[in-house]
């Protein structure tokens, strides 16, 4: 286009204002891009499935401080009770809740021996009910039988002969092929030999900030334990009512214990997540006051830089100039300098995304995103100018004949 | 008063060199009034610009009671602006977002008069201008030759030996003009030395002094004096 | 002249208003959020007992895996194991020391009809009351012999003692945890130190435990132990074989008086882990470390990253605005330039100018700073909402973060301000009184 050598011209006379606006740009672009990368890392980390039915499963914790209490019986009775009640569609005792923050974690070896290496596993005691209360796939292998389950005595360190593993940690056991991981003996502890029965699709760790997630492993164990947690699967929709109703019902069985944090797994996931969803809001509210701010900063200096040119539009117009022919004006040199701020902003995407892989072990930015960014600053610098240029092109042609 | 000896003046722009004064030469005495005419781009505005002290020259001599302006600092100049000199625009200059009296106010401000002195002093120029009863409008409020008015007001608010008026009344119909100029002959008359850069015979003529600039030069000089309101 | 200055300062943000509160609401904005991150930032970094943080020292030995270093190497493990923990306790070779521990219990009140609760219980050493200057309302810590001789006394929260006690004086009074009777030897009043750093590994900003009891019942278990245990050796069933273990699982602080105590202390920690290597027992090389308070907080990285990033970035946000606020103040300066052109016919020199423009910068940056202020307040509302729990008493603005706030936006528009005065000031009268 005839003009772009004017425009530029024309601004290379105020550097300064139009390198300001440059910067602005590209500082703008920097943050946002960032952003807007560590806004969709953690909405895929909390996309990732649990593996559980989370919308029907509630759980809460039992615990006994009663003297000399029979702890056996007392499982077997609750079980018993929760799993015969209308609308529970099954019921197991666990060692810990998926998400929750805590757990257990032990590592399995394909060798024996302390100087082999391990891979960790979140590890679940559970019943042979657990893969129908979770309402986890089981695509490999069978399922515990009731007579796997052994009583695991508070601090008893052996294990038992038989495990099922999620999809993911036969994938880390066997890298080659990890449907070869059925029917393998591993090793718990170093040394203790536990045979692979079964694999389930998937089924979170209680850490969603560990990057093996999605390892663990359960163990046909039910614990003698003065703060078990039970587990509970109802019919769809059912959920709340039955919460309450087994909560009296267990408080009101036994007054050697104390029924206590009845959560759904809902809760529990908003919970895990709760500082990611608000890093992600306050991320986004960044975003968008940016984004206005750089706009009104556009905004306000084009108007300044026109209500200097009066007279000079007006001129312009005198002469023949089309009111699209002034907008056109505004709008590209609007446009050479987003091309500055953007092309410094790539940069800065980059350097600030490097820093932060390096600071803060983040991931390296995709290159979709710097696209992204560079299609949202053009768009909103040319919005942005759309008003001012719009003013100007609305400047009568008989300001040029105006004296003073 | 007023003495400028062999001042020059050159502007660079680019490789070329331009000269605005040429060894200018003038003497300037209490009391006069002196009308300066030429035609465009002579050099009228340099000397003016200078004799304000808003410009700086080239080389040569100026003294203004004696005093060599040439090697003031900005402070110093700032501050023989502000005691001695008067300015007077064609386009008045009035500050648009300032009322009448705050717009007198100014000079006396940087004076560093109290606050008494101050209301004293803007109260009676403008009385002597005619706009007393206006103090609190806006400039935008008033007429062309009512805002000169307000600048002449404010030029003489703070007593200066001499006023420098740049076409003061360019801007002007003849009737406002010749209000302006009667005040002008008027304030002379109480002994300030006017200054005054036109290109209006007419009103060059009303002059004590008459000086015409060429090339940067003052290239006749002709003394009208008897002819003035004596 | 200063009121003078003043007063065209606000003649000239009331005449351009919708620019000047364009910059206001910018530098607001800028302020307001590098403020809410600053002040999360220095709170989670604060020291929670400045008068004595440098002599409380967090004690680490490196008992770990020789095959597999704890934390890559990084650092020792940052719990001791039982054995170490009451070796070193027994040794008393500190002028205090602390070995602790986090634990759980029910309480069941006397009261006819009153249910039991659970409550979160802390099982440490006499000494912790001292060291770490705990309030007492009533009684005070145990002795030092209650440890040794394993009694079963306990010290309440303010709270406990209002819940089964009604808030009088319970010293002396029994109550009954997990079917053992505690004496209640003292009730403190409301402590929670900002980090609570007495104990990083259960959570730096964790409520502090609700009763306090000896740690030395853990081994008689009478008190259920909690918190985080980390285990590298395989070891055999029941609980002494757990006790006898390398899981760590304690806390150990001591309080070393001055530089000299402090090198003794290291001393006769080098000597213990040599000695127990003759056991066959820390295999790994000799790094043993002593932390003071903030030390140990560094360390611990109780400064979360997300809190770090988040103030990176509203710095970023701040440099923004300021450019914007550059941009336009440039823009309104150079617009007035015949008014300046006049001030300097009228007797003003570049000083007296530069004043007056950085003046009205500064009442920008004033506007803003008050503006930012009550932003950074929202924003801290917020971020309590969003966080929940995690943020609880981390968002509030003391006066330390109000000055910040105010010297922080002055300073950003007198940055801000600088250039454009500079330019403004450096207008060539001449040109700008011919045509207006």
């Amino acid at each position: 286009m005839l003009e772009i050598g004017l425009i530029i011209r024309a601004l290379l006379r105020n550097k300064i204002g139009a390198l300001l606006i440059a910067l602005q740009i590209a500082l703008t672009m920097t943050i946002i891009v960032n952003a807007i990368f560590m806004i969709l890392e953690r909405q895929q980390q909390m996309e990732r499935p649990s593996g559980i039915d989370e919308n029907n499963t509630f759980y809460l914790t039992n615990t006994v401080f009663e003297q000399d209490y029979n702890l056996q019986a007392a499982l077997n009775r609750d079980l018993a009770m929760i799993r015969k009640t209308p609308g529970v569609v099954d019921a197991i005792q666990i060692n810990a809740i998926p998400l929750s923050g805590g757990g257990w974690s032990q590592g399995l070896q394909t060798q024996p021996g302390e100087d082999q290496d391990a891979i960790g596993t979140a590890l679940y005691m559970v019943d042979e009910h657990a893969i129908n209360t979770l309402k986890v796939e089981l695509i490999l292998g069978e399922n515990f039988a009731p007579e796997d389950i052994l009583w695991r005595a508070s601090g008893q360190t052996t294990w038992p002969a038989k495990t099922i593993i999620t999809k993911a940690m036969a994938q880390s056991l066997f890298p080659d092929d990890w449907q070869s991981a059925l029917g393998k003996t591993v090793y718990i502890t170093q040394s203790q030999p536990i045979r692979i029965i079964g694999i389930i699709k998937e089924l979170q760790a209680p850490w969603n900030g560990w990057d093996g997630v999605e390892r663990s492993i359960l163990i046909p164990y039910h614990m003698e334990t003065t703060g078990g947690k039970y587990f509970i699967r109802t019919e769809a929709g059912r959920r709340d009512e039955l919460m309450p109703i087994i909560e009296k019902a267990l408080a009101e069985s036994d007054k050697g214990r104390i029924i206590r944090r009845v959560s759904t797994m809902e809760e529990t996931r908003e919970r895990s997540y709760k500082r990611h969803n608000a890093t992600n809001k306050i991320l986004t509210t960044v975003i968008v006051t940016l984004t206005l701010i750089t706009s009104f900063g556009i905004v306000g200096l084009a108007i300044f830089s026109i209500n200097r040119r009066t007279k000079q539009i007006g001129t312009r117009r005198a002469l023949g100039a089309t009111k699209w022919q002034i907008m056109r004006y505004f709008m590209v040199e609007n446009f050479l300098i987003s091309t500055l701020g953007i092309a410094i902003g790539c940069i800065g995407a980059v350097g600030l995304n490097m820093w932060l892989v390096k600071t803060f072990s983040l991931s390296p930015i995709n290159i979709d995103l710097i696209v992204m960014g560079i299609g949202i600053l053009f768009v909103v610098g040319q919005l942005a100018v759309l008003y001012p240029a719009r003013k100007a092109a609305l400047i009568s042609p008989a300001t040029a004949t105006r004296t003073v | 008063m007023l003495t400028m000896n062999n001042i020059n003046k050159t502007f660079q722009t680019g490789d070329i060199q331009t000269h605005a004064l040429r060894d200018f030469n003038l003497t300037v005495n209490e009391g006069d009034f002196i009308s300066v005419t030429g035609p465009s781009g002579s050099g009228k505005t340099t000397f003016l610009n200078i004799a304000g002290l808003l410009e700086t020259f080239t080389s040569g001599q100026f003294l203004l009671d004696g005093k060599d302006i040439g090697n003031l600092n900005d402070n110093g100049r700032s501050r023989v602006r502000n005691e001695k000199i008067g300015f007077i625009f064609q386009g008045f200059n009035l500050i648009p977002d300032l009322n009448l009296f705050d717009n007198v106010d100014v000079p006396l401000r940087y004076r560093g008069f109290n606050a008494k002195e101050r209301r004293q002093r803007i109260e009676a120029n403008l009385e002597r201008v005619g706009l007393a009863s206006r103090m609190k409008h806006l400039p935008s409020q008033l007429s062309g030759g009512q805002q000169q008015r307000v600048a002449i007001a404010r030029a003489l608010a703070t007593d200066p030996r001499f006023l420098l008026a740049d076409e003061p009344t360019g801007n002007l119909d003849t009737e406002m003009a010749q209000g302006v100029m009667s005040l002008l002959k008027e304030i002379n008359g109480q002994g300030t030395t006017i200054i005054m850069v036109t290109h209006d015979a007419d009103l060059a003529q009303q002059a004590s002094r008459t000086i015409q600039i060429k090339d940067g030069r003052v290239s006749e000089l002709e003394i009208v004096a008897q002819k003035a309101i004596a | 002249m200063f009121s003078y200055y003043l007063k065209i300062a606000w003649i000239s943000i009331k005449r351009h208003w919708g620019l000047s509160l364009l910059m206001i609401t910018a530098i607001g904005l800028g302020i307001g959020t590098a403020m809410t991150t600053v002040t999360v930032n220095y709170l989670m970094s604060a020291n929670p007992i400045p008068h004595k943080s440098q002599q409380l020292y967090y004690v680490q030995l490196d008992s770990w895996d020789v095959n597999d270093p704890y934390d890559d190497g990084q650092n020792p493990p940052d719990q001791l194991t039982y054995t170490d923990a009451t070796n070193l306790m027994k040794a008393k070779k500190a002028y205090r020391q602390n070995v602790q521990a986090q634990a759980y219990g029910v309480i069941e009140p006397e009261e006819q009809g009153a249910l039991p609760f659970m409550v979160s219980a802390r099982a440490n050493s006499a000494d912790f009351f001292a060291m770490f200057d705990v309030p007492f309302i009533y009684g005070g810590a145990w002795s030092n012999d209650a440890d040794v001789n394993k009694e079963q006394v306990i010290v309440l929260s303010r709270e406990i003692n209002e819940r089964v006690f009604g808030g009088e004086n319970s010293v002396g009074k029994a109550i009954r945890l997990d079917g053992n009777i505690f004496k209640v030897v003292g009730v403190i009043d409301h402590w929670q130190p900002k980090p609570r750093f007495y104990d990083i590994t259960t959570g730096a900003f964790n409520e502090s435990e609700e009763i306090f009891v000896p740690f030395s019942l853990i081994a008689e278990e009478k008190i259920r132990r909690s918190g985080n245990t980390n285990c590298w050796k395989p070891s055999s069933d029941g609980f002494a074989a757990f006790l006898a273990s390398e899981c760590i699982w304690t806390q150990y602080w001591v309080e070393l008086r001055n530089e000299q105590e402090k090198q003794d202390y290291m001393s006769f920690l080098n000597a213990y882990v040599e000695e127990q290597k003759r056991f066959g027992r820390f295999q790994r090389p000799l790094d043993n470390r002593l932390s003071d308070v903030m030390q140990w907080l560094e360390n611990q990285e109780v400064v979360a990253d997300d809190a770090k990033m988040m103030m990176a970035m509203s710095f970023m946000f701040l440099a923004v605005c300021l450019l914007n606020t550059i941009g336009l103040l440039l823009a309104k300066f150079l617009g007035k330039a015949p008014e300046i052109g006049l001030r300097q016919a009228l007797g003003a020199s570049k000083a007296t100018l530069f004043s007056q423009y950085i003046i009205e910068s500064a009442c920008i940056g004033l506007a803003g700073g008050a503006l930012g202020l009550l932003l950074a307040q929202l924003g801290l509302v917020a971020i309590e909402n969003l966080y929940g729990e995690y943020m609880k008493g981390l968002a509030s603005l003391d006066a330390n973060m109000m000055i910040l706030a105010i010297a922080l936006s002055l300073l950003s528009s007198v940055i801000a301000g600088i250039y454009p005065t500079w330019r403004a000031c450096n207008i060539q009268p001449a040109q700008q009184l011919k045509s207006q």
